[in-house]
């Protein structure tokens, strides 16, 4: 018996890239032909809406761009997903962290447009601000969870509204609201506040979110912290007979999360709108809180799949507004790939005998 | 097939699951009215064969007959039809039916109005026919596991049962229980009925079965009639190639040296109470004792009588309601688990898969668990993942882990494999107190002397073992004094001079 063991896993050390890769593969190729499919029954140009939706990013130094500028947000808000998704907790409130966390951040940007601070400091503080925001309105989710055993899908969703319409405060109260606009908005952050560009035309969001990459890689692999949620992770019981506190890697893990999501809001603030501005957290038509979802469950929340996955559904977003001006095929259709991709991916993946979800 | 006498034949069954051949062309039959002991290590292919003959498993190729006719099972619908019951490991009763409700839960009189009274009187004829007397009208997870085991045996009868496969029916029995299972045994067989008895002690053959059959690794060894060999016969045939000295009980026989016992106990529970993590859990009340450094004590009892929540009050002194534990010397109570194991102390928990390991994790994730926290494997909260790594080779190569290396999956390992990585990095660092639950359940031979050796191991280098298992003869093995745990209290400890199965089996159950 002990030799046929020794044979089983020699082959499935060998099968093992294969079959980690083989789900993605069939999914794409699967939901790319349904797409393809509904786009000829609707009587567009097939091989036109593909080369649109998949080539738009590269064609042009805007099309990159545009790429980017949809990249950082839904990096942020897809840690904000899959950071708690790793010890199996639902944050559906990586929106509304994103809300939070972009409107204090314009709160205190304009608080602080009086002193004069030179962008250098001025930028590390709002930075902080959105992190500390996002993961203070992520830390009643997780309290609430820890403590009062409130599952955090409900919590982090009515938090959700919570920081819709406290963006909305904010953007129609003095002394923030800014004077004379039809849509709701904030006055502009002082200059010294807003991000600069680098790299040409990408604001320095892009050089926020490779070192967040960095960050979280290094946390959740090297750290004891990180050690601990993995382990929570893969079996909270064991864990918790060997030391590991539940309560505490549960908190950790939607500070960590809110501390992203926050983030994500402050950046668009910073580097996109130069205010606080209803609606800002959006792409696409739809808000960043739900790709960040499905981007999070198409890499199973494994922290180095989340940018190649939150990059992948920037392409294809780019590529479906895109589609939408130039063929007028409608962007849902793009969601719509989305939504079959991800679930082929989780049948595929419990088919493979692997994947996190239960 | 001309031969009657027969009512179960099958040729050649082979069966796999993926690369594993589980059965190898067995050929088992049965005589009418027998009780055929199926003798074999954990992992032999025992149940696999009566999953089988049960139609739970698709066979890969070979046949069936009953009673001469050939057959072909897709489900246990289809073998029970032709009279097959079986009585698995774990109950498959419903807790909360009462047990007159399970009996006839699925039978035809069930399906709309629920005439009790007929089939009551029935099953009231069958269990004093055969001896096995429970109360009808009690909840299932009321009863004891023993009695439970009762409820499946009528079950099955009722439900027109002539053949009756019992999967290791005597795990959780003492050994009064097994004599009066026994009894009822034989007579069913009386009265027509046939028995396959699943064990791995060859004790319990030489004890209650007319013929024996020994699988090996999914072969079949050979059937001898049981009176016409020895315990020794047995042994060959079960360990054909392994030099293994094993007791009746079928348990590796250990060289225990003579230990000089710490003067001062490294653990007192002194009148310690606490109150069960688990919904339905057992409540300990009022526990004392001490355990001397080179000393194992064992616990014994029946499962869910406590024990779970005594090894955890040890490592988690956190829910203590009344009383002290006094760790060499000092009041422990209320510390966390990371300082408990700070303090020499580690555990092994009874269920691998679900408390022991990270499934999902590969080797060297698992050694870290429960040394997270330690300085040698962090420092400002960084893992030394080197020094992980190194420790984890040590403890391949040490306890012969079989793997490719450090980063294989463990889930993937067999439970001896796994065993063995959970025991390296239990010994990482010098122990004062090991506390370890059922550690040999489900293994093999050669893994349960491995893991026998290391607790005597510890016990000559003056640690103090905590030994929980429901098993009393492997307690009986190995431990230096044994304590009886009854419905959350330690009810007797027994010294080496005063072991009797009988009177640790009867404090057990309560007597």
């Amino acid at each position: 018996m002990a030799g046929q063991e020794q044979v089983i896993q020699e082959d499935s050390r060998g099968q093992e890239i294969w079959n980690n890769v083989k789900p993605y593969v069939l999914a794409l190729l699967i939901a790319f032909g349904i797409s393809g499919v509904i786009i000829g029954l609707l009587g567009y140009n097939i091989p036109k809406a593909y080369q649109t939706l998949i080539l738009t990013s590269f064609s042009s130094r805007r099309g990159i761009i545009e790429t980017l500028k949809k990249f950082i947000p839904l990096t942020f808000a897809t840690y904000a997903f899959a950071i708690p998704f790793r010890i199996k907790f639902f944050n559906i409130g990586g929106w509304g962290q994103m809300l939070f966390g972009g409107t204090i951040t314009a709160v205190v940007g304009i608080g602080l447009s009086g002193f004069n601070i030179p962008s250098v400091i001025f930028i590390p503080i709002l930075i902080l601000t959105a992190m500390v925001a996002g993961a203070a309105f992520a830390f009643l989710a997780g309290f609430l969870k820890a403590y009062y055993n409130i599952n955090p899908i409900i919590s982090t969703i009515m938090l959700n509204f919570i920081a819709f319409y406290f963006v909305n405060f904010v953007a129609t109260t003095n002394p923030w609201k800014a004077p004379q606009t039809g849509h709701p908005m904030t006055l502009k952050l002082p200059e010294a506040a807003l991000f600069p560009k680098v790299f040409g035309q990408i604001h320095l969001g892009i050089i926020v979110v490779l070192i967040a990459i960095i960050a979280v890689y290094y946390l959740m692999n090297k750290t004891v912290l990180g050690y601990e949620i993995k382990a929570t992770g893969y079996n909270p019981d064991a864990s918790s007979v060997y030391g590991i506190k539940m309560k505490k890697t549960l908190i950790f893990t939607f500070l960590i999360a809110g501390a992203m999501g926050g983030l994500g809001g402050g950046i668009e603030v910073m580097g996109v709108h130069s205010r606080l501005i209803e609606g800002f957290a959006l792409t696409s038509g739809a808000q960043y809180g739900i790709f960040g979802i499905l981007t999070a469950l198409i890499c199973q929340g494994k922290p180095l799949g989340v940018p190649l996955s939150a990059m992948f559904i920037s392409i294809l977003l780019v590529g479906a507004d895109a589609m939408q001006r130039t063929l007028q095929v409608p962007v849902e259709l793009v969601f719509l790939t989305q939504a079959i991709i991800v679930l082929l991916i989780v049948v595929l993946r419990r088919q493979a005998g692997g994947g996190y979800i239960e | 097939m001309a031969n009657t006498n027969k009512v179960l034949e099958a040729k050649n069954i082979s069966k796999s699951f993926g690369p594993v051949q589980a059965l190898d062309k067995v050929n088992f039959d049965l005589n009418k009215g027998e009780i055929h002991g199926l003798l074999g290590e954990n992992g032999a292919g025992k149940s696999t064969l009566m999953n089988v003959l049960y139609g739970l498993y698709n066979e890969d190729e070979g046949e069936i007959y009953i009673k001469g006719e050939k057959v072909k099972f897709n489900s246990p619908i289809d073998s029970i039809k032709k009279g097959i019951g079986m009585i698995h490991q774990s109950s498959t009763l419903v807790p909360e039916f009462t047990a007159l409700e399970n009996l006839i839960l699925g039978t035809e009189g069930s399906k709309l109005n629920l005439e009790l009274g007929e089939a009551k009187e029935e099953i009231l004829k069958l269990q004093k026919d055969f001896g096995l007397q429970f109360p009808l009208d009690t909840k299932v997870k009321e009863l004891p596991a023993g009695v439970q085991k009762k409820v499946e045996i009528i079950r099955a009868i009722y439900r027109g049962a002539n053949i009756l496969i019992l999967d290791e029916p005597t795990t959780s029995l003492v050994e009064k229980e097994f004599e009066q299972l026994l009894d009822s045994l034989k007579k069913m067989v009386q009265n027509g009925v046939t028995i396959v008895f699943i064990t791995h002690k060859i004790k319990e053959v030489l004890k209650a079965c007319d013929r024996a059959s020994v699988l090996t690794g999914g072969v079949m060894q050979g059937t001898v009639d049981t009176e016409d060999v020895t315990k020794e016969d047995l042994v060959k045939l079960m360990f054909q190639n392994q030099e293994i000295n094993i007791t009746e009980s079928a348990i590796p026989i250990i060289d225990i040296p003579e230990v000089e016992k710490s003067k001062e106990p490294i653990l007192s529970l002194k009148n310690v109470s606490a109150k069960s993590k688990e919904k339905d859990g057992t409540n300990l009340d009022s526990i004392s004792f001490d355990i001397y450094g080179g000393e194992i004590l064992g616990i014994a009892g029946i499962s869910g009588n406590g024990q779970k929540e005594l090894a955890e009050v040890l490592i988690d002194p956190n829910n203590i309601t009344e009383g002290e534990i006094i760790l060499k010397g000092k009041k422990v109570n209320g510390l966390t688990t990371n300082q408990i194991f700070k303090r020499n102390v580690f555990y092994i928990p009874e269920d691998r898969k679900n408390e022991s390991i990270l499934g999902l994790g590969d080797i060297k994730d698992n050694v870290l668990l429960g040394h997270q926290r330690e300085d040698q494997f962090q420092q400002n909260g960084i893992v030394k993942w080197n020094k992980v790594k190194k420790e984890t080779k040590e403890i391949i190569d040490e306890y012969e882990v079989k793997t490719p290396d450090e980063e294989q999956q463990i889930g993937k390992l067999s439970g001896g494999n796994i065993q063995r990585v959970v025991i390296g990095r239990a010994l990482i660092n010098d122990l004062d107190l090991l506390v370890t639950h059922s550690p040999t359940a489900g293994l093999d031979m050669a893994s349960v002397e491995f893991v026998f050796n290391r607790l005597v191991d510890l016990r000559s280098k003056n640690t103090a073992v905590l030994y929980i298992n429901e098993d009393l003869d492997e307690l009986m093995e190995v431990s230096d004094r044994i304590g009886v745990i009854h419905e959350g209290k330690l009810v007797d400890i027994f010294t080496q001079d005063q072991y009797d199965k009988y009177e640790i089996g009867a404090k057990m159950i309560g007597g």
